[in-house]
């Protein structure tokens, strides 16, 4: 590339995209939400400890089913496999083909918490009303063909917290 | 590049990003109001649904913003189309840079004004480049056109632009 166009590149370089207009951050919010701050929640002192339980138990939740669809699915190849040892002993067996799905990641996110305000819990005590969402995302991948497949399932938690007198 | 996994925070990332992906938007859309729609339609998509998916989350979402855009064109009346293109390139007056630190703004617009006279397929690699700053190989990828497409286009449409901003340098 000649001088005069190196020049004129970097002078193009040098221009930076306008911002974003209010308007479409006001949108995004609405329909992304708020972003976390777990600060918004601080004075409620239970809050902070509930979210990291919930994620916790997101996580144990998602992990479980990972370990569930793993064991689901392989019970019914190891079988065959099993039942045609002899002759896979006669010759040298190839690493066996995997012909099928098998769940590689599974993930909770969270992306919206919102306050809904001051509620009455069942032992009639005052408390506050938090919903949680959540966008629960598993990848399932077939070896052989390399095909994947993501299943994501959205998840709303609503959960009573007992508020805070302090 | 900054990952979105596991980034809570939308606003920063779309913050820090969002300009660029507008800007890439806006060459595939007739009004910077429909580039926003689309943007939007796209961003919250990747945020709820894809950014846990792997490879280069800018790259998807172009894919996204762009698949949106050729759908908004579609949905858009063809005679008012066929009317806009008549007019050439990018019709709104709307900024699309900030000011040039430094200098006035008669650059930045001169700039702008050719930007807009370019032809689309060129001005599209051009955006991509300099200010997405895809190599040839990612913006092939994306518009379906071989590497070497993609950088004959770029040069084309820097010299274009030579051409039209030079006479306002030196003239």
């Amino acid at each position: 590339m000649d001088e005069s166009l190196q020049e004129l590149e970097n002078e193009l370089k040098r221009l930076r995209p306008r911002a974003l207009s209010g308007s479409l951050a006001s949108r995004l919010e609405r329909e992304l939400g708020p972003v976390p701050a777990p600060r918004r929640y601080t004075p409620a002192t239970s809050l902070r400890s509930w979210k990291w339980a919930g994620w916790s138990l997101a996580g144990a939740a998602a992990v479980a089913m990972g370990f569930l669809a793993v064991s689901f699915s392989r019970s019914p190849a190891s079988a065959p496999i099993d039942s045609v040892a002899p002759i896979a002993a006669e010759t040298p067996r190839p690493a066996p083909a995997v012909n099928r799905y098998e769940p590689v990641r599974a993930s909770s996110v969270l992306y919206d918490m919102k306050d809904d305000g001051v509620a009455t819990l069942p032992d009639q005590t005052p408390g506050r009303q938090v919903r949680y969402r959540y966008v629960d995302t598993y990848t399932w991948k077939n070896p052989t063909t390399k095909a994947s497949l993501k299943w994501s399932v959205p998840r709303d938690e609503v959960r009573l917290v007992k508020a805070s007198l302090d | 590049m900054e990952r979105p996994h596991g980034n809570e925070n939308w606003k920063e990332w779309i913050g820090a990003h969002g300009p660029r992906l507008l800007l890439c938007a806006r060459q595939w859309t007739r009004s910077l109001a429909d580039a926003e729609d689309v943007l939007q339609e796209a961003f919250v998509r990747f945020w709820r649904h894809q950014r846990e998916l792997p490879g280069d989350p800018q790259a998807l979402l172009l894919v996204s913003i762009r698949r949106a855009a050729l759908d908004l064109a579609r949905r858009n009346d063809r005679r008012q189309a066929r009317e806009q293109r008549a007019e050439g390139g990018l019709e709104e007056t709307v900024t699309l840079f900030g000011r040039l630190p430094g200098e006035g703004d008669e650059r930045r617009q001169e700039i702008e004004t050719a930007l807009g006279r370019l032809p689309d397929e060129q001005r599209e690699v051009l955006v991509l480049k300099i200010w997405q700053e895809f190599t040839f190989e990612q913006i092939g990828e994306l518009l379906a056109i071989s590497p070497n497409t993609a950088a004959s286009r770029y040069r084309y449409a820097l010299t274009a632009l030579r051409a039209q901003l030079e006479p306002l340098c030196h003239g």
